[in-house]
């Protein structure tokens, strides 16, 4: 930048020389702050984490309503005031036990309720007979407080908490695994096969057909021969084993019976019909007191599935492999299906009801039914109001967390099929439950969306360590020529002489 | 030399075989000593669901149908249903087969590590890859291997080489009237193999669950992981096939090399089941229709053999478990063919990839069907291959050879590889001359990789799968060429490759960072320095003459 002037001239004032010009250095100083100005969106744009807003007003409005659920009793009597006593007889039973009657609102009238909703109202009919059909109950009205607890025990049928953790969790779809294992078939008596498709269609298919509306199944069995178990039972005095209560909470030895499935995430209630080994045979079940025996000879695994102890007749003739036929499996398999009823939460009639006098034991009533089917919406309803509100607070929480366009769009799909549960509380019982189950299905697979991971774990001392030796090489110089600039342009106004002088120093 | 073969089969106990109408299993096992005192075991077991068909694709969008098994496993059948698995092969062997010492095996997938292969039948176009997936995941999960890394970069779909061993169902269109619905689904082939895989006792164990016995009766209570994983080759292998008259056949075999003379530390070629397996039998499988134990007997030599067996059938010893019948027997004879695949060059960069056949023929030549799946990372010329034909004996005339060098190739089918995503497909239909030895050669060029690419262990070197040579002419005891027909083919597994890429130093992309930001930085500093920096003149003292001088401000 040396000027190589001729000795004799005077040299030019820098200050004069186009780009030493004051006003062009300023602008290129403020050319610079405005580049980055402009520049700072787009790398807000391209370096932050898609976070879409949430309805969140919409989900904290949705946990502020709760399910409610018509249940429309006709009482068929000429006595006009039974209805209001009755009506207040629920009432009171309601106040008392308010977490059972929870969700549901109970009304009696005496006229008959014509059109559309009157195929999903009850109907009490006076009737020496107690007996149940259909929607229909027939009962002596003339005891009122008597009637009174029969509806409870059949609108809301008895919720002990331990029956309720028994019960599976929700699910559109199980999967049913069937299960024949042999203790040791090697030692002998193996049973080798089982009439299973039978079995089911005589003892299960019902079931199926009821519950059709509720869940959809999938059955598949397997026979193993070797099945051994993880301890040795209790052996008895008189030569049989038996199972003390501490050894059936560890019955199932998972690691050497394959039970597990790898190709579905359904959840799957296991069906078990152990044949104890020769040594072992017969193997029984103690009680809790350790000495007597049950007489049952099958086991429930809350939520898990069901086990059937199957002792082979000792009288049976040949040591060789037998089948069994249906009939061999009718006893297993009726304790199956009462099993499968309580692992699917079906509740069981009042002991003093009757079934109609063509239902078998495998019926499910419609008052049955239609009880599962409220109590299933209304957890349905609960569990997705959680889901989603947990949604909501977790992302608020993490602030790197992602949120896609796949969780917007299944939150905001919950929350409408929450919204159309709500209308169809008094027109469907079924969609109403179908709603609150894609609503349910919705928002857990929101919560479970692997997209939300991504960048969880970048800590920000990564991008500081990124940023730093570049920024702040780049802006130092920046800053304090602006400063400096700044400086100059503040001394310049104090001397009111002007830019001549303040040229000429 | 006496060759004492000992055989303690400790109880026998015979029962009337169950009969099932709908399910049979058949379990054997084959033992045959190889020429150089080593001993080959062979596992099979053999499951076939009679009359059941594979999954019609076009039902895979509704509820399948109930699945009841008794022999067959359900953990496996649900996989198969799930993802309409027609045909499928998967493999996992530790060890490189040594054709030449050890002859062909009696169970050909060899391939170091793990090899998969499957016919899937396939309703939409974009479901094969979504369904191929997911058998490779589920197969992961049943078998505790690290199939699921058989990604995309691994799957070919080399339809000459790996034709289905048995027939594949064809599914019927159900209206009859559009043409185009009956097009609609087809059978897809995926194949992938992962030469790193280490086979272990974690995928045995869940191999032996699939089995209706376990180890706990039967033939495959010989099965001691202590003793096979010790083996100086294993392997095993998970066969499903469609056969049209019979019904679904699952195959789950167990292959393995043993050494007698370092197992008992004798110098005598003998050994019993006890040594070989750390175990006898001591109770039948209850529900196996044949089990029988195969032995063949050395041929020319002297031997003992106990306990004698019942019946001895074209110099093989058959033990029955139970009532069986006669299979085939293979004997150990010379192969007719050589392999031998290399990575040649030193550098980091390039280099070539050499493959040397060999037929031993005197007068026949031979038809080779050649495949390499070749990872995007190592990128093949094809137009750099060079082939070399010379005689293994030179006094013999070279004619036929000048002939055949002309037409050494018949077909080739080349897929090019697309850079981080999918491998290079190259099948080629070679004819080796008689009694010649035939060179190829291809320029490779080694591909850089992003820096996510490398693997933990990137210092070790990448596995290149090996490649496999078909053989579609078969050779008889006496050395003359027979024709087969496609479904009995032999394949040949070369030896995997370990290549050597070039590899980083890992702390590089800080370094990276760091050293661009100084560049930009100087450059930053020093233009905007000559953009903002004012100039003024200083006038120093007398020497005005002298001119102007900078001075920072």
């Amino acid at each position: 930048m040396l000027d190589a002037h001729n000795v004799n001239q005077p040299p030019i004032d820098p200050a004069t020389v186009f780009h030493q010009n004051t006003y062009l250095r300023r602008s290129i100083i403020a050319s610079y702050w405005l580049v980055i100005l402009l520049a700072v969106p787009l790398w807000w744009r391209t370096t932050s984490i898609e976070r879409l807003s949430l309805p969140t007003s919409r989900v904290a409005s949705q946990s502020e309503s709760y399910l409610r659920l018509p249940v429309r009793l006709h009482l068929d009597t000429p006595n006009a005031g039974a209805a209001s006593a009755l009506q207040s007889l629920l009432d009171e039973s309601a106040r008392r036990d308010p977490d059972r009657w929870n969700g549901l609102d109970v009304l009696v009238s005496s006229t008959k309720i014509n059109g559309n909703s009157g195929d999903s109202s009850y109907t009490i009919i006076n009737s020496p007979t107690i007996l149940i059909d259909g929607r229909k109950l027939y009962y002596p009205s003339n005891d009122l407080n008597a009637l009174a607890d029969v509806l409870t025990s059949l609108i809301v049928p008895g919720s002990h908490s331990y029956s309720i953790q028994r019960v599976a969790q929700y699910s559109p779809r199980y999967r049913l695994a069937f299960s024949l294992l042999n203790q040791d078939a090697a030692a002998g008596r193996p049973i080798v096969d089982w009439d299973i498709t039978s079995a089911i269609d005589h003892h299960l298919s019902p079931i199926f057909t009821y519950l059709s509306t509720l869940h959809n199944f999938t059955i598949e069995s397997q026979v193993q021969f070797h099945a051994p178990l993880a301890f040795e039972p209790r052996q008895l005095p008189d030569g049989s084993s038996a199972l003390t209560h501490e050894q059936l909470t560890i019955f199932i030895n998972s690691a050497e019976w394959s039970l597990s499935s790898s190709a579905s995430n359904d959840p799957v209630l296991h069906f078990v019909l152990f044949v104890p080994s020769i040594r072992h045979s017969p193997l029984r079940i103690l009680n809790a007191d350790g000495t007597t025996l049950s007489p049952s000879n099958a086991f429930l695994l809350p939520q898990w599935g069901t086990i059937h102890l199957h002792n082979p007749p000792s009288n049976s003739p040949s040591a060789g492999p037998t089948l069994l036929t249906l009939t061999d499996l009718s006893q297993p398999f009726n304790s199956f299906a009462m099993q499968l009823l309580t692992l699917l939460g079906v509740p069981s009639l009042p002991p003093t009801i009757s079934r109609s006098p063509h239902a078998t034991v495998t019926t499910i009533t419609q008052w049955q039914l239609d009880a599962l089917m409220r109590r299933r919406a209304l957890e349905n309803s609960e569990r997705a109001k959680d889901t989603l509100g947990s949604i909501i607070k977790l992302v608020d929480k993490i602030q790197n967390m992602p949120v896609g366009k796949e969780v917007r769009n299944d939150v905001v799909d919950a929350l409408s099929e929450l919204d159309q549960m709500h209308t169809t509380t008094h027109t469907s019982l079924t969609h109403t439950l179908e709603h609150s189950a894609h609503a349910l299905t919705l928002s857990s697979r929101a919560f479970f969306n692997p997209t939300m991971l991504a960048l969880l774990y970048f800590p920000a001392e990564h991008t500081y360590a990124v940023y730093t030796p570049l920024f702040a090489s780049a802006l130092i110089p920046l800053v304090v020529t602006t400063v400096r600039e700044f400086k100059a342009w503040r001394k310049q106004r104090k001397q009111r002489g002007g830019v001549q002088e303040a040229k000429q120093q | 030399m006496e060759r004492r073969l000992l055989l303690f089969l400790s109880c026998f106990c015979v029962f009337t075989s169950a009969s099932f109408l709908n399910e049979q299993f058949d379990e054997k096992l084959a033992i045959r000593p190889l020429p150089d005192g080593r001993v080959a075991a062979t596992f099979v077991f053999t499951t076939i669901l009679k009359d059941v068909h594979p999954r019609d694709p076009r039902t895979l969008q509704f509820n399948d149908e109930s699945q009841h098994y008794t022999l067959f496993p359900l953990s496996l059948g649900q996989i198969l249903r799930e993802y309409a698995v027609s045909e499928m092969h998967l493999t996992l062997n530790a060890g490189n087969w040594n054709y030449d010492r050890w002859g062909y095996p009696d169970e050909p997938g060899v391939a170091n590590g793990a090899e998969l292969w499957a016919w899937m039948g396939v309703n939409q176009k974009s479901m094969e890859d979504e369904q191929w997936r997911g058998l490779r995941n589920a197969l992961a999960g049943l078998f505790c291997a690290t199939l699921g890394s058989l990604d995309d970069q691994r799957t070919t779909s080399p339809i000459l080489s790996f034709q289905p061993h048995d027939s594949l169902p064809s599914f019927p269109s159900q209206n009859q009237s559009t043409s185009a619905s009956s097009s609609s689904s087809f059978h897809a082939l995926r194949h992938a193999s992962l030469p790193s895989e280490h086979v272990c006792t974690e995928n045995l164990t869940p191999f032996l669950k699939l089995l209706p016995c376990k180890s706990r009766s039967g033939l495959a209570s010989l099965l001691n992981p202590h003793k096979l994983f010790d083996a100086d080759w294993h392997g095993m292998g998970v066969h499903v096939s469609w056969i049209s008259d019979e019904g679904v056949k699952l195959r789950l075999t167990f292959q393995t090399i043993m050494d007698p003379l370092r197992i008992t530390q004798s110098n005598k070629r003998s050994w019993s089941l006890e040594n070989l397996f750390g175990k006898g039998i001591s109770q039948r499988c209850p529900v196996a229709h044949t089990s029988q134990i195969v032995v063949s007997l050395p041929r020319g030599d002297m031997y003992a053999i106990r306990p004698e067996p019942p019946r001895i059938h074209e110099g093989a010893a058959i033990y029955d478990l139970n009532q069986a019948s006669i299979n085939n027997l293979r004997q150990t004879s010379p192969l007719p063919l050589s392999i031998d695949r290399t990575l040649k060059g030193t550098n980091q960069a390039n280099g070539y990839l050499s493959l040397v056949l060999t037929n031993r023929l005197p007068n026949d030549s031979l038809k080779i069907l050649y495949l390499e799946a070749m990872p995007w990372y190592l990128q093949l010329y094809l137009h750099t291959l060079q082939s070399e034909v010379s005689p293994i004996d030179t006094s013999l005339s070279s004619d036929t050879q000048k002939e055949a060098k002309n037409d050494l190739f018949k077909l080739i089918n080349y897929i090019p590889s697309i850079q981080h995503s999918r491998p290079t497909m190259l099948q080629a239909l070679l004819t080796l001359p008689p009694n010649c030895t035939v060179t190829f050669k291809m320029h490779v060029v080694k591909s850089f990789l992003r820096y996510t690419e490398y693997p933990p262990d990137a210092q070790r070197g990448w596995d290149l799968p090996p490649g496999v040579l078909t053989l579609l002419d078969d050779v008889d005891g006496k050395g003359n060429k027979i024709e087969i027909g496609a479904k009995t083919n032999r394949i040949f597994y070369t030896r995997p490759l370990l290549v050597d890429l070039a590899t980083p130093d890992f702390s590089m992309p800080y370094n990276v960072i760091i050293f661009t930001c100084s560049v930009i930085a100087f450059l930053f500093g020093s233009v905007f320095n000559l953009l903002t920096r004012p100039f003024v003149v200083v006038r120093v003292g007398k020497e005005k003459k002298e001119g102007d001088k900078e001075k920072q401000e």
